[in-house]
């Protein structure tokens, strides 16, 4: 596949051209739409707007990496998604606390507290992650989505999300020290190679 | 795990990721090898990571081509469409135009009308000024020519104010001759300009621009439907 040309066809207005690397790069932006925002449906609506606006905005596509590009209108589509939650009523993610405050831990997803349901929702290795993935921040999810699930570099996360290099590492290391946190609940979910890196290094 | 501050967090998954320069690489390595609760939450990170890289990658549930409805793309029209919707438009605006000059027409034109009767009046009296010249002399001596002068006005439009004029005196009409024959021509030329106002722009071509108009849509309508049935 000659992605610039295809990229270049596509700027004035080939939708077959486009639609070529859309069937090349659906798989992983439907992916990303899913980490981020944890739900099938809306990850599938998010990926569909994303292709949509980025055919709309291709020609502000100015070189450089199409992957980048193409991530930051899928993360926009999800940021998108999110403000339409909000302005309808859902349940938090993080209970509050007895003062009435919002828990800062998602520790609060392993406690023995937790009904049935949410136990055997929980039980697959996949539902563990992306709950506690669900329990990050949305800007601290978007980088370790990007980073640790697509494989992408610092400065290419940097370009997608518009956030200096600084600010990408401080909000992986975070990302990453609370999803441990939270995986620690679910530690015999883990395959046994992770619990054995951790205790030979403790 | 000790908490550590989150300058030295970030440079451990820097680290990791080998995003350090080499100066800080060796200076996080030699602490890795003398503080073990470092290397502890280095190894934190590396698991979070690692666990994160083993989530399977889902495959799209279904294709998201786009079709050029999502995308709002309208089919290549041929140069005949916009021809025609040019003329159908065209022709609509000329229709309006005519109906709104003939709607207008009246009561635009009789001010003008109004100075064309000056106009032709004082050419009239511009013309008959020679002939009318020698009356005043004439009334001095004889009545008659005098007489003669409202007489021939009246041939050009009789109304109510010549029997008027014509019953004064000869000294009267002497003076305002001109002016007496002012309102005579301007109702004489209103009532001509009214009969041809009726017709100014007719029907004719009114139900002409129609059919054009009418015509020119249908056609352009047919052109971009085939168009769009092409298109899909």
């Amino acid at each position: 596949m000659d992605e610039l040309a295809l990229i270049e066809t596509a700027q004035h207005g080939d939708l077959d051209s486009f639609n070529t690397l859309i069937l090349h790069y659906q798989d992983m932006v439907f992916h990303t739409a899913l980490r981020i925002l944890g739900d099938e449906d809306l990850a599938e609506d998010a990926s569909q707007e994303a292709f949509i606006s980025a055919f709309r905005s291709i020609s502000s596509f100015r070189g450089g990496s199409f992957k980048a590009w193409l991530m930051r209108t899928v993360t926009n589509a999800c940021y998108d998604e999110f403000r339409r939650q909000k302005r309808r009523p859902t349940t938090p993610l993080e209970p509050d606390t007895t003062d009435g405050e919002e828990m800062d831990s998602p520790r609060w997803l392993a406690d023995p507290s937790m009904t049935p349901a949410e136990k055997s929702e929980a039980d697959e290795l996949e539902h563990a992650i992306q709950h506690c993935l669900n329990a990050l921040p949305t800007e601290f999810r978007t980088v370790v989505v990007l980073t640790d699930i697509q494989g992408m570099d610092y400065s290419e996360v940097a370009t997608s999300i518009r956030v200096p290099l600084g600010t990408i590492k401080s909000r992986l290391a975070r990302a990453r020290l609370r999803l441990r946190d939270c995986l620690r609940g679910f530690e015999e979910l883990l395959p046994s190679s992770f619990r054995l890196e951790g205790e030979s290094n403790s | 795990m000790k908490n550590f501050p989150d300058r030295d967090l970030e440079q451990l998954s820097a680290y990791l990721d080998g995003q350090l320069s080499s100066p800080k690489s060796a200076q996080v390595e030699s602490r890795l090898a003398s503080d073990p609760e470092f290397a502890s939450a280095l190894d934190e990170i590396r698991t979070a990571r690692s666990i994160l890289r083993k989530l399977p990658a889902r495959k799209a549930p279904r294709n998201f081509t786009l079709t050029r409805q999502m995308v709002g793309l309208k089919p290549p029209l041929p140069r005949s469409y916009f021809a025609f919707r040019f003329s159908s438009t065209f022709a609509a605006l000329l229709l309006i135009f005519t109906f709104a000059a003939n709607a207008l027409a009246p009561r635009v034109s009789l001010p003008a009308e109004q100075s064309f009767s000056f106009a032709s009046g004082g050419s009239a009296a511009a013309s008959k000024a020679p002939a009318e010249a020698p009356a005043p002399e004439a009334a001095a001596a004889t009545e008659a020519p005098a007489i003669q002068a409202p007489s021939s006005a009246m041939a050009v439009a009789p109304t109510a104010a010549s029997p008027a004029a014509s019953a004064d005196s000869a000294r009267e009409i002497e003076t305002p001759a001109v002016s007496n024959k002012v309102p005579v021509s301007m109702s004489a030329s209103s009532n001509q300009s009214q009969v041809r106002h009726e017709a100014l722009i007719p029907v004719g071509w009114q139900i002409g621009l129609l059919i054009l108009g009418l015509i020119s849509a249908i056609i352009a309508f047919v052109i971009n439907q085939n168009a769009k049935k092409k298109w899909s």
